[in-house]
């Protein structure tokens, strides 16, 4: 009776805290939507300091700093624009360590100013992102991880020897999404594992992914793209969507609306 | 009556005219450079300055400017004569003289210009300004460390003067440009300054690198150096409004920004904010940097002043890194003639140099659109790379970046080295072509700086490029089927004596187009103090303005194409 008492009161306790983080975030997401920036972040925050595993509430967080960013200072932001955001993660991760997607929504955040950092903040903030997306892996495996983290490698330049930690990443991230129920966000997978074989040099290995993924995804222009560029064309072309100055889209989105 | 020496380089310049009037078919000519140096005998071998004990190497590494080259004549007789600084340990600077055939005879020695790298100084560039206007280039050596003053005795010595000028401050001075701030006719100095005044010689405390290495401000900012007009000068830094700035100074260019008659500054920072400064007219700037450009976290490398499309406003070239580890960018600011300005370097396809260093423009072809040449490439050694051992530095937690001691030693590895140059070539001012290698300039060396000239006054712009621990080049320019000239040379009576700031607007063929005389833009390479517009096919100025920085305002009558135009103020052509 008492521990059937216990499981009932958390479970309410639980799904009260639930509605509460909920309340927030819906509330937080229409101030952010009627550009009352202060107020909906403040909300998003509380509904993330509730719920800090909650990936969607922390994505759009993401985005509504930037949306804030881009507002107060047109193209990128400014750098300090970004570090509420850094530091709200900094210390929510503190007091929750084991929320995978926590720390993936930090590493994001950081990933988030780099472009409006310059060319050696750049270099430091993405060695910090891929610092937060490997506790993420830490503390609980997971494909948008191991994805996250295996794209992020690509970003740095072949000196720095990561491209086989991206090989590896991402094939690790391909066999988990092999086991899944079959989505469109997938094609992410045969994209990103193509481009860590071509910048590994292994370019029959990476035009054998892209052309498998293209079979499943017939529609991908990623994946066209890729396949229709050889040579110098091609490393143009990949040199382009690696380059480490240009912002990434970040939002999850996809992860929660893509069948 | 014009002077002897004069006609000499008139001469010169008639030799030309055969070439410039027959070959202008209107079909663009292939820029095309030889490069000369080892015959001309201007083939300086560069040293930068090895530093005593353990922060040695990394102390070498962030000093390795100094290669600078400055174009003037000195001795009046009509060609250019070329300083070219070294900065090692008691390596004498060069004096070349211009024998007038593509020669030059090094005199420094005899001139006594030679010195400057004593043991607690270190030489890094060099300007030709006639400061007390007598008639006679005078030379100013910055240092790290004070600058070196010399009067221009008239009969091939120079004597330093430094002492008595007052120019007995310390800095580590990188650039320096002379112009007329408040148009009193007398040139000013302002002096750009690295790191913050501390002798690196004589280091006390290893805190003396950046504090951030994309927003330091714990540079040596500038000082400005006002012309008494006595012979001395005296400094106005804090009083002019350049007191709170305390980046990372590499560059220093000027120009009349916003066409008011008075002389405004663009600053290019390393590790940081580069910085532009309008003049308020009274003696005083005030700093626009956020409205005008907004803050940047680039490496500002080098600022070169011209009118690249030709609308009559001055645009800004500033380079900064754009290699494989750093996506940066150049800037070329497009004047939007109300005080801000536009980097269209993406559009314009001059956005990525890689290591850039010094950049100018300078009509190549003769086309009446301004090229740009741009040199690049920090440190060419061993097949090591210096990049990841940097890099597990700067990733560390917490690390101070101001302190020497943290810094790994680069012993003989590269860093971005061996990079070809590039040489752009103008398409009526929408668009640049990168010619570089068609053009016989995409050499491989670790330039610095860059002095554009006419050595042999035949209307081809030829240029020096200095290198940095390497062998200074010289190129000629060869180009065949180029346009027409005109070279200006001008002389103020009320305004300063060299003519710093006159802007000269003439009309040719249908295109308008402007220079302005400046006092040492662009990274570590003054250029030659005449004016050379290219026009094309066309066989006539239709008009000459030129406004001098007293204020008058002068119409000159029977322009000489393919010639040099000796003008005097208020006197016309001479």
């Amino acid at each position: 009776m008492k521990s059937a008492t216990s499981a009932a009161i958390a479970t309410l306790v639980l799904s009260s805290f639930s509605w509460a983080a909920n309340d927030a975030f819906d509330k937080g997401m229409k101030a952010i939507s009627a550009r009352d920036y202060p107020a909906g972040l403040s909300l998003l925050e509380s509904a993330l300091t509730q719920e800090p595993d909650n990936l969607q509430f922390g994505s759009e967080y993401r985005q509504a700093i930037l949306k804030y960013a881009r507002k107060i200072h047109p193209k990128e932001g400014q750098p300090a624009d970004f570090d509420r955001s850094l530091k709200f993660f900094e210390g929510l991760m503190a007091k929750n360590a084991g929320a995978a997607n926590g720390w993936l929504n930090f590493g994001f955040a950081v990933v988030d100013k780099i472009p409006a950092a310059g060319a050696i903040s750049q270099v430091i903030l993405a060695n910090s992102a891929l610092s937060y997306f490997t506790k993420s892996i830490e503390a609980k495996p997971s494909w948008i991880a191991y994805y996250t983290r295996g794209v992020s490698y690509l970003f740095w330049p072949k000196i720095f020897g990561r491209a086989p930690l991206a090989v590896a990443d991402l094939e690790l991230a391909m066999k988990m999404q092999k086991t899944l129920p079959p989505r469109g966000i997938y094609v992410r997978g045969y994209v990103a594992l193509g481009d860590a074989y071509w910048k590994n040099d292994e370019l029959d290995k990476a035009r054998a992914m892209w052309s498998e993924g293209l079979k499943l995804f017939p529609d991908s222009t990623q994946l066209k793209d890729r396949l229709a560029k050889q040579g110098d064309d091609l490393k143009t072309y990949l040199d382009d969507v690696m380059d480490p100055s240009k912002r990434v889209d970040t939002d999850l989105k996809d992860l929660w609306t893509t069948k | 009556m014009t002077k002897p020496i004069f006609k000499r380089a008139m001469r010169a310049g008639a030799v030309a005219l055969p070439l410039g009037l027959a070959a202008w078919s209107g079909v663009p000519a292939v820029i095309h450079f030889t490069e000369i140096g080892a015959q001309a005998g201007v083939r300086a071998q560069h040293h930068t300055r090895h530093y005593e004990g353990k922060h040695g190497d990394v102390l070498r590494m962030f000093t390795s400017g100094g290669a600078a080259a400055a174009v003037g004549d000195y001795d009046n007789d009509g060609f250019d004569d070329l300083f070219v600084t070294d900065s090692d340990r008691g390596k004498p600077n060069h004096l070349y003289h211009n024998n007038g055939n593509f020669t030059f005879t090094d005199v420094a020695v005899e001139a006594g210009v030679a010195g400057g790298n004593d043991p607690l100084s270190i030489v890094a560039d060099a300007v030709w300004f006639d400061y007390d206007n007598d008639g006679r280039e005078d030379l100013l050596v910055a240092r790290f460390g004070t600058p070196i003053l010399y009067h221009n005795e008239g009969n091939g010595k120079f004597r330093d003067v430094s002492k008595q000028a007052g120019l007995t401050k310390f800095g580590n001075t990188i650039a320096a440009i002379a112009f007329d701030y408040d148009n009193d006719g007398y040139l000013d100095l302002m002096l750009g300054n690295y790191f913050k005044p501390v002798n690196l010689l004589d280091l006390k405390d290893p805190h003396v690198l950046p504090n951030d290495l994309d927003n330091a401000v714990n540079g040596g900012g500038v000082t400005l150096w006002h012309n008494t007009g006595k012979g001395s000068f005296v400094e106005v830094t804090e009083k002019a409004g350049f007191g709170k700035h305390t980046g990372w100074t590499l560059d220093l260019g000027h120009g009349d920004f916003n066409n008011d008659g008075f002389q405004d500054v663009y600053l290019a920072c390393d590790y940081g904010t580069d910085r532009i400064f309008f003049n308020n007219g009274d003696g005083t700037f005030r700093d626009t940097t956020e409205k005008s450009i907004g803050f940047d976290t680039r490496k500002g490398m080098n600022v070169d002043v011209g009118d690249y499309d030709n609308d009559g406003w001055l645009d800004i070239y500033v380079t900064n890194i754009t290699d494989e580890y750093m996506k940066e960018c150049n800037m070329l600011w497009h004047n939007n003639h109300d005080g801000t300005f536009l980097d269209v370097s993406k559009e314009t396809q001059t956005c990525a140099t890689l290591w850039g260093w010094a950049a100018k423009f300078g009509d190549f072809d003769n086309d009446g659109w301004l090229d740009l040449f741009v040199v690049n490439g920090l440190r060419s050694a061993g097949k090591d790379n210096y990049i990841p051992v940097l890099m597990k530095m700067i990733i560390t937690p917490g690390i101070d970046f101001t302190d020497v001691n943290n810094w790994p030693d680069i012993g003989s590895m590269s860093w971005s080295g061996y990079q070809k140059k590039k040489m752009f070539r103008n398409l009526s001012g929408q668009l640049f072509k990168e010619i570089s290698a068609e053009a016989g300039v995409d050499n491989e060396m670790d330039g610095r700086g860059i002095a554009m000239g006419d050595f042999d006054n035949d209307g081809l712009l030829d240029f020096v490029q200095t290198n940095a621990d390497q062998p200074a080049l010289l190129y000629r320019g060869v180009t065949q089927g180029v346009g027409n000239w005109v070279e200006f040379r001008l002389t103020g009576t009320k305004s300063n004596r060299d003519a710093v700031g006159a802007r000269i607007r003439i009309t040719a063929g249908g295109l308008t187009q402007i220079r302005e005389i400046d006092g040492g833009n662009g990274y570590a390479g003054q250029s030659m103090r005449r004016a050379h517009f290219g026009i094309g096919k066309a066989e006539q100025i239709d008009s000459v303005e030129i406004s001098w920085p007293s204020g008058r305002k002068e119409k000159i009558a029977k322009t000489t194409i393919n010639a040099i135009n000796r003008i005097v103020e208020g006197q016309g052509i001479r």
